[in-house]
């Protein structure tokens, strides 16, 4: 499974210039409504969160389906069909994914802090949040890009399947997220958030063989 | 036998439609009272919703182990009458809504779900749309429905934490704390189960036109 | 040395409202060729993708086993070694990385498949991508006999080749078959054989 990485790896460049750029994109253009535009910044506290998440949804629905998407374009998919099993399968695109969506925040939530002048006073929490957010981000969007690889129109089914899916997500990881800003201790949310990301790689390993084989 | 149970049903509904108008007392507390009677519309199409997608859930859980056609077709089709029925309850809520706390929407506990629901029925009737063969839009379907389904308890986790709910909770879901009328009872429980029959009634009729347009499709090769 | 043996029958497949196979039976048993012949569009790669695990049947049964167990869909997949023009590698990584990748995957040690590119003299540190045709041919090849298949299915298997390719490519099947092993043949460039036990004719 490591090895399927490793080797997604080697195209890496066309991957995260893609998902950099559409990123860096998205937040100036969110920096500039809430700077120059001038948000107050009262209200901005408690949206910047939100902004944040929405950032690097973006992003991800931008950047991630390739994965699966490209092995059927290019037609890869069938010596892939024939040698893997397909949880291996799935993990190796789960684990290439997942380094995606870290890179990926790593990359842009310093520049958010800093563009946005936003404080956090939980740092740990903060870090914690976007982890296991981000881990429910990469687990959910790998089993949804493998749906709609098969099908017509990817681009824009994979934001309308993703959506209803990774909602749950989302909305723990922004209330988490404003909890590390403004210090409390998240309380009972976070091991809900830990317990969506257990659930949806179950879930996706169960169901990844059914999509994946005919 | 079918033609006696359509009839049954619609008699049934009948009897509910009267029920609420006639036998059943109007909720004094609300704003306005008169409008409550829209309750026993308005909650079991919001049930039916949700038990469209159950059966859904079922229909794919079946299909992915017997891979029998049928089945996929059942769920599609539910679905469908899902969110057709979560549409009107969505609507009838906002009405009621607009005349009982004067606004159209108001991110409730119930309304935001309902909406995360509608979205999600959308969303799967938009991938069998982008799936032409049918073995392979029924495997991705039948996935998807039930990715929905294990994702659905959290969503009913959290909406009610960051929102605050306007709706009529304890009348409602009767669980015993506040007094309803037990004559509302018993039109709400009537109505329930009518539209629950009702579901199945169309989703039966749905699945034949859909099987006979299908096979009218494959004669015509 | 295992006994393969796979029987098929009555194996139904449609696009929409095009039937494509309606009702093809057969029986391979170990150490026999089967050829699949018929004109454009009779199925012989729709077939063949059934036998694969590739494509779902819209009917019938498709029963492989080896050594007496038999083996359901899943496992036939990885089981067999495929040929077929639509077969493709990773343009990026270069032959030797890609036999390497999948016999990873696999499992197996990449050491049967660089013998078989070795001797249809296919260039391992080319990037897939540069590959002519013929070459991408000889590729397959090596995908498909990576991990000693025993059941061998061939859609077009000589397709590109040179004289020289398509010597080697013929021993390599002798040798194949010579060992109990069973190969389903399906457009074959000539129909110039010398085993073969079943000729399975879907032209109409």
């Amino acid at each position: 499974m490591f090895v399927k990485e490793w080797r997604c790896e080697y195209r890496t460049r066309y991957a995260l210039n893609t998902l950099a750029l559409f990123a860096f994109t998205t937040l100036v253009v969110v920096s500039f409504s809430l700077g120059p535009l001038g948000v107050d910044r009262s209200h901005g506290t408690a949206v910047l969160p939100v902004l944040l998440w929405i950032i690097l949804l973006f992003s991800v629905a931008a950047g991630l389906p390739r994965t699966f998407v490209q092995e059927e374009e290019t037609q890869t998919a069938m010596a892939l069909r024939l040698s893997a099993t397909p949880s291996a399968l799935f993990c190796g695109k789960l684990l290439y994914n997942l380094t995606l969506v870290f890179a990926l925040e790593v990359l842009v939530t310093p520049f958010y802090l800093m563009m946005t002048s936003l404080e956090v006073a939980s740092p740990w929490l903060f870090a914690a949040v976007l982890a296991a957010g981000g881990y429910g981000l990469a687990a959910g969007s790998t089993l949804v890009a493998a749906i709609i690889a098969q099908a017509r129109s990817k681009g824009t089914l994979f934001s309308v399947l993703s959506f209803p899916i990774l909602l749950p997500l989302l909305v723990l990881a922004v209330e988490l997220t404003r909890g590390a800003t403004a210090g409390d201790p998240g309380g009972v949310a976070v091991p809900v958030l830990l317990l969506y990301d257990a659930t949806i790689t179950v879930a996706g390993l169960m169901l990844f063989p059914a999509v994946w084989n005919p | 036998m079918k033609t006696f149970l359509a009839w049954l049903l619609w008699l049934w509904l009948a009897l509910v439609i009267v029920g609420a108008f006639f036998y059943a007392p109007v909720a004094e507390h609300f704003r306005v009272p008169g409008s409550s009677r829209i309750v026993f519309f308005h909650v079991p199409m919001a049930w039916t919703s949700f038990l469209a997608f159950i059966a859904a859930a079922v229909w794919s859980v079946m299909y992915l182990v017997r891979r029998n056609p049928r089945h996929d077709r059942s769920a599609g089709v539910a679905i469908q009458i899902g969110l057709l029925f979560g549409v009107l309850a969505t609507v009838t809520g906002a009405v009621w809504a607009k005349i009982e706390w004067g606004a159209w929407w108001n991110w409730d506990p119930r309304q935001t779900s309902i909406l995360a629901s509608l979205l999600f029925y959308a969303a799967y009737l938009a991938l069998r749309q982008s799936v032409e063969e049918p073995e392979k839009r029924a495997r991705l379907a039948a996935a998807y429905a039930l990715l929905g389904l294990v994702v659905t308890p959290f969503l009913f986790w959290i909406v009610p934490r960051i929102t605050f709910s306007l709706h009529p909770d304890p009348v409602v879901n009767s669980s015993g704390k506040v007094e309803m009328d037990p004559r509302i009872q018993h039109v709400l429980y009537a109505s329930g189960l009518g539209f629950a029959a009702l579901f199945f009634w169309i989703h039966n009729l749905q699945c034949r036109l859909e099987a006979l347009v299908e096979r009218r499709a494959a004669l015509k090769e | 040395m295992s006994a393969p043996r796979l029987q098929f029958a009555d194996v139904r497949r449609h696009f929409g409202r095009l039937s494509v196979l309606q009702g093809v039976s057969g029986t391979v048993d170990p150490g026999e060729m089967m050829l699949v012949t018929g004109p454009n569009g009779s199925g012989k790669s729709t077939l063949l993708r059934c036998l694969a695990g590739l494509l779902a049947t819209d009917g019938g049964t498709i029963a492989y086993q080896e050594n007496g167990t038999p083996l359901d869909a899943a496992e036939r997949r990885r089981r067999v070694g495929v040929v077929a023009p639509d077969l493709a590698f990773y343009a990026e990584l270069t032959v030797e990385e890609n036999l390497a990748f999948f016999a990873k995957l696999r499992r197996v040690s990449p050491a049967r498949g660089l013998d078989v590119l070795g001797r249809l003299a296919l260039p391992l540190d080319r990037l897939a991508g540069n590959l002519s045709s013929g070459m991408r041919q000889r590729l397959r090849w090596g995908f498909a006999l990576l991990h000693s298949a025993r059941l061998l299915l061939l859609d077009e298997p000589f397709q590109n080749f040179d004289a020289a390719g398509e010597r080697i490519a013929r021993e390599l099947l002798d040798e194949h078959l010579a060992a109990g092993g069973l190969a389903v043949v399906a457009n074959p460039s000539s129909l110039d054989f010398q085993h073969v036990a079943t000729h399975l004719d879907l032209g109409r």
